[in-house]
């Protein structure tokens, strides 16, 4: 058992409060792309061009042609033309304002990635990997949205200009007639967007609670048919399924309001052309062409309308999206290299360690009350405490994950400070209780600290750490291991994790309590991996069972953040009754 | 978006059998049949503008202005108000309909698929992962949402859009309505590759994303192993490589809608350039009046879109049929344990007794359990021991019937009655298996309890609750025996879960109690009051407990060793422990053993 850090809230960047939306981010990756997303504008307004041009000349066919009784192919041979460049340029923007969306998403991705992956320890204690994942997927996806409308918006905005001037230009009166109710459909999108948006969530949230009913019954499924649970089981999905079907309801009356009205004001304004426009027409002052191509232009702001709305739903999301990654973002790393970083010199046998008069808190929750303590280079100490004693926090202050509250750790005599972290830990290696795999190869997961080193280097510390299972394995040091790949037993991953610092071969070791994953028949083999890992460097090792402490030369005995006692394993014994009621407690555990 | 649903093509399935699938669908939607009747209804009022404006259109200037007749534009005009007015009420409500009829066949799926997924016994839930399972109630379920929701809706107002203008097309005017003839088939075969294509794009969209997030995933769990491996650039640079992958896989579909959307476009064009051409040489030879030709044009712009979505439609009926032919598999399996008809209740008490049972996992060949015959009488304590794969295990699952003996092997039976024999009620109610870890589901620690007895009072809980010497425990809590435990028990500690599971066991009051002793690690504290209220719950009942500790298997009355899968070894602890090279006494030795190391 480790003590493990509060969580607490994520913190909302470095000032509390009301904060604006930065858009620094999404503007600096724009800015990289200012090429493509201009010739995506550029494209969009020559579109326009094209656009308004058809209906003209359906207008000046019908005019001169039908109405004459003359032929039309000539007109319908310019509409073609139309017709080809306004497909290449429909293409064409399309293509660049998507290109440049995707660009920039996975631009931002890789920033919000780079910069998290470089954070502080004490950063990701507070933070919610399914919180950071959601910054890199559902949030740059609604800023993706909102960047491929930008360019989109320009030409339609110009559309609507270009349409507009084209139909005052004809007939002001009917102009007016045909235009005033589209405005109306801008509204009422805009509304629609914001209605159907909370009422999609809910969906997905009530779907959400379906799937984490189904799932517990699924996996506690041993007890629901051991006691016979199925009735009670059922009835909590049928209120989550009832839930879902009444929020989904609620979604399909915002969408019965508001779509239906979207289609009823165009047509308002067709009949307006109609009635009016025919009356026009039959006192001599528009002619049928006019009217028609008045028809067409008037279906043909429906959809630039409805954007613009889609653009500013889309803005307010994008905004609040791009405010939350701003708040990862602006984190800057607490754990950073000196401008001139002292050098260790590292010995063959290891490097001394020292911890003098070291305090730590976790935010508020003080841990560590002023621990000093000295390991000679090459030599070994076993970490011993109850739950919360601070044993784990010592090892993390070592690896320079965090930095004390006051007192200072000096590695080879220098504090940890004065040194680059990536030095520190590549002479700080440590075994985690919890070993995690990465979906590689057997081999690449040994070689993680050393991604050089040669297969003869890698055969020779697995053989080390008693990880002869591997040439069981389907395809031995090339099994690809991970989440998505080959599952090893807690024991196996130990020696895996053994085997890669073995490999990494560091002048300070610390194992955290490897034998805790593992049936009691494999921990002799443990410890033995274990014992070679320790001939010739400083080893800490954290530890709960009795047969892992013998092992070191000294025992420090952790209580409530401060160090209790140090001696012999059998001195301690004889003479602590708080380090043999710690032992009783854990050997009780098992 | 377009592209829709993913198929990946290993789900497609055939014509045939996505006939099959539909009908056998339709058939469970029986119930939702008037409310489909009535949206078909609505959605053909909806549909109305679209194809009766031209037609308003072609009245007003045919019989109004050619003919310089104020009256008949009027009537063109009402005519219109009165259409796009229907068309605004069908459509409102064809949403709402759509939605109670689709939903509540969803609904009513979602039941029927879990209430017969809980049905199946244990050995189903070994050969199906958990993941696939749920996926079924979720993934699969809110994929043909989507066909509820939009596609049967486009699916039926595109059917009556094509089939109705081509109607009005062909009897305005032949000639016109082949020139139609001519784009349309354009658009179709683009609208069918583009799906085809985009499906495909899709797919791989969907891999890379979930690549992408699973690499992200994987970083931030193991941020504190790459960075004190050094590792932060290396990874960085394997980000960016798996980051550029995803961005290939969305420039495909990118580029796929890209020329798709352009043919369109152009294909629209074209039609009004063909109207416009052959209906200027039908007016001139006097064929159809200029009311006509801008009808038709107007009526041929309106065309492409129900194309397009019935395009569309293809791929969500292929996810859709796929989603339900994997569901009608579960539908159809029969669960391995359910109970006989004509099924006896299990008396009160009895011994249990196992005889000559073997046993193989469901789906695998090897019986692990050969001739097993132990005679439990009412009220003793049995520890099952010996190493894993020994067959202790299954041995404590028979005895719940968890699982069945193989049918050509023995029985077990409790008071005389073959447990096959028994109903599942009274089998729940008299065995209970306690779980190695108590496992607890979101609500209150009432809600835990009450898990087996629905019908049981706050006053039976905190019965249950104090028979086995916990009460004050939860009494304490803020809210008793009503705080919420959270998803999995979270807010509870380990302990203190697997008291309320005990607690559980409690409530049920059963005659035997089949235990899986916990190997895992509980904070000291609360292990000694776990041990003590396991102490009080194993009280007067007959015990089965699969034991992994000295103490434990010290206060049984008969420890049982299993070894190979068979029983090998019957006696209390003193008769085993002497016998001279007994299973037991080296296992004893080996358990002593690490004992005094640990003691020092």
């Amino acid at each position: 058992m480790t003590e493990r850090p509060p969580r607490a809230a994520p913190s909302r960047g470095t000032v509390r409060g009301v904060r604006s939306t930065d858009w620094s981010h999404l503007l600096d990756v724009l800015r990289e792309r200012r090429r493509g997303i201009a010739a995506a504008v550029v494209l969009g307004v020559v579109w326009t061009g094209g656009k308004i041009a058809v209906p003209s000349l359906t207008r000046v066919a019908i005019d001169r042609s039908l109405e004459t009784g003359s032929t039309a192919v000539g007109w319908a041979l310019w509409i073609v033309a139309a017709g080809v460049v306004t497909g290449l340029l429909t293409a064409g923007r399309r293509y660049l304002a998507f290109r440049e969306s995707r660009t920039v998403e996975a631009r931002l991705r890789r920033r919000i990635h780079d910069h998290v992956l470089g954070l502080h320890m004490g950063f990701h204690d507070r933070s919610q990997t399914g919180q950071l994942m959601s910054r890199m997927s559902a949030d740059l996806n609604q800023v993706q949205m909102f960047v491929v409308m930008v360019p989109l918006t320009v030409s339609h905005v110009a559309l609507i200009a270009g349409v507009t001037v084209v139909l005052l230009v004809t007939d002001p009166l009917l102009a007016l007639v045909a235009l005033i109710p589209l405005p109306l459909i801008t509204m009422v999108a805009k509304r629609f967007s914001d209605a159907i948006h909370p009422a999609v969530l809910a969906v997905q949230s009530e779907q959400a609670q379906l799937s984490s009913v189904v799932e517990e019954s699924i996996s506690g499924v041993r007890v629901v048919k051991g006691f016979g649970a199925e009735q009670v089981r059922l009835d909590a999905v049928a209120v989550e399924a009832d839930d879902i079907q009444r929020v989904s309801l609620d979604a399909a009356r915002v969408r019965a309001r508001f779509l239906p009205l979207m289609e009823l004001l165009p047509g308002l304004g067709l009949i307006g052309v109609l009635g009016i426009g025919g009356l026009r027409v039959l006192d001599g002052a528009m002619s049928v062409g006019e009217l028609v191509a008045y028809n067409f232009y008037v279906t043909l702001l429906v959809w630039p309308l409805r954007s613009i709305s889609m653009t500013l739903a889309f803005g307010q999301r994008a905004a609040a999206a791009l405010e939350r990654i701003d708040e990862v973002l602006s984190v800057a790393p607490a754990i950073v290299a000196p401008s001139e970083p002292a050098q260790l010199q590292a010995s063959g046998g290891g490097l001394k360690v020292e911890l003098a008069d070291v305090h730590f808190a976790y935010g508020d929750a003080t841990v560590l009350h002023g621990i000093d303590l000295t390991i000679d280079a090459g030599t070994s100490v076993a970490l011993v405490g109850g739950t919360a004693a601070g044993k784990s926090t010592v090892a993390r202050l070592l690896l320079r994950f965090y930095d004390p509250t006051a007192g200072s750790v000096r590695l080879g005599g220098i504090d940890l400070r004065d040194l680059d972290p990536d030095d520190v830990r590549r002479n700080v290696q440590m075994v985690f209780e919890d070993t995690l795999l990465f979906h590689d190869t057997v081999a690449a997961n040994i070689a993680f600290a050393r991604p050089d080193a040669s297969p003869a280097d890698i055969t020779a510390a697995a053989a080390a750490a008693g990880a002869d299972f591997i040439d069981d394995l389907p395809e031995g040091f090339d099994t690809v291991l991970g989440e998505r790949g080959y599952s090893l037993s807690g024991g196996q991953r130990q020696r895996i994790a053994i085997a890669r610092v073995l490999l990494a071969d560091p002048a300070v070791l610390i194992l955290d309590d490897a034998t805790s994953a593992v049936d009691p028949a494999k921990e002799h083999e443990i410890r033995s991996a274990m014992a070679t890992a320790m001939v010739g460097r400083t080893t800490i090792v954290i530890a709960h069972r009795p047969g892992t402490i013998a092992m070191a030369d000294r025992v420090v005995l952790l209580d409530g953040g401060c160090i209790a006692a140090v001696g012999t394993h059998d001195e301690l014994l004889r003479t602590e009754p708080r380090y043999r009621a710690v032992l009783a407690d854990d050997d009780g555990a098992r | 978006m377009w592209g829709g649903a993913g198929v990946a093509a290993e789900d497609r399935l055939d014509a045939a059998e996505t006939r099959h699938v539909l009908r056998r669908a339709a058939r469970l939607a029986r119930d939702q049949r008037s409310t489909m009747l009535a949206t078909v209804g609505f959605i053909a009022m909806a549909t109305a503008t679209t194809v009766t404006g031209p037609l308003l259109v072609r009245h007003g200037i045919d019989a109004g202005i050619r003919a310089n007749d104020r009256g008949a534009l009027g009537v063109a005009v009402v005519g219109y108000v009165a259409v796009v007015l229907i068309a605004w009420f069908g459509a409102r409500r064809q949403y709402v309909m759509v939605n109670i009829a689709g939903e509540g066949f969803l609904r009513s799926l979602r039941l029927r698929l879990f209430a017969h997924i809980q049905r199946q016994s244990l050995g189903f839930f070994d050969r199906h992962q958990a993941g696939v399972l749920i996926s079924r109630m979720t993934a699969d379920i809110e994929s043909m949402s989507e066909l509820v929701q939009w596609g049967l809706l486009q699916f039926v107002s595109a059917g009556i859009l094509l089939s109705v203008a081509v109607v009005v097309l062909t009897v305005m005017s032949w000639q016109l309505t082949l020139v139609a003839l001519c784009v349309l088939p354009v658009v179709i075969v683009a609208s069918v590759r583009f799906q085809r294509d985009s499906n495909r794009a899709y797919l791989r969209v969907r891999d890379r994303v979930g690549r992408n997030l699973s690499m992200i995933q994987e970083h931030l769990a193991g941020v504190r192993v790459i960075q004190a491996s050094v590792r932060t650039a290396e990874q960085r640079r394997r980000f960016a490589d798996n980051n550029d992958e995803l961005l290939d896989a969305h420039m495909t579909t990118v580029r796929i809608s890209t020329w798709y959307f352009g043919v369109v476009e152009f294909c629209g064009v074209l039609a009004t350039a063909l109207g416009l051409a052959a209906g200027g040489w039908l007016v001139q030879t006097g064929r159809v009046s200029v009311g006509t030709v801008v009808a038709a044009i107007l009526l041929l712009a309106s065309l492409f879109e129900p194309v397009q979505q019935l395009s569309q439609l293809y791929n969500t009926v292929q996810s859709a049929t796929a989603s339900l032919r994997k569901m009608f598999d579960i539908l159809d399996t029969e669960p391995e344990i359910d109970e006989i008809p004509g099924a006896v209740d299990l008396p009160r008490s009895g011994d249990l007794v196992v005889d000559g049972v073997g046993f193989t996992y469901p789906q695998t060949t090897a019986r692990v359990l050969h001739d097993a015959d132990l005679h439990i009488v009412d009220g003793e304590r049995i520890a099952l021991v010996g190493a894993t794969g020994a067959g202790k295990s299954t041995l404590a699952k028979l005895v719940a019937r968890l699982y069945d003996p193989d049918p050509d092997t023995g029985s077990i039976s409790f008071g005389g009655v073959d447990l096959r024999r028994a109903t599942l009620a009274s089998l729940r109610e008299r065995i209970v298996v306690v779980p190695q870890e108590g496992f607890l589901f979101n609500g209150t620690v009432a809600d835990n309890l009450r898990l087996a007895r629905p019908s049981a009072t706050d006053d039976d809980v905190w019965a249950a609750l104090r028979s086995i010497g916990v009460a004050e425990r939860f009494a304490a809590m803020p809210e008793g025996i009503h705080t919420e435990v959270r998803e999995r028990g979270s807010r509870l500690s380990a302990g203190e879960r697997q008291l309320v599971s005990l607690a559980r066991a409690a409530l049920v009051d059963p005659a035997v109690l089949v235990l899986d002793e916990a190997t895992s690690n509980l904070d000291p504290g609360t292990e000694a009051e776990v041990e003590r209220a396991l102490e009080r719950l194993m009280e007067a009942r007959t015990v089965v407990v699969v034991a992994h500790r000295l103490s434990t298997v010290r206060r049984a009355d008969r420890i049982v060793v299993c070894e190979g899968g068979r029983i090998v070894e019957v006696g209390s602890h003193d008769d085993l422990v002497g016998r001279i090279d007994g299973r037991y006494a080296r296992l004893a030795q080996a358990w002593e053993a690490n004992t005094n190391t640990s003691a020092g």
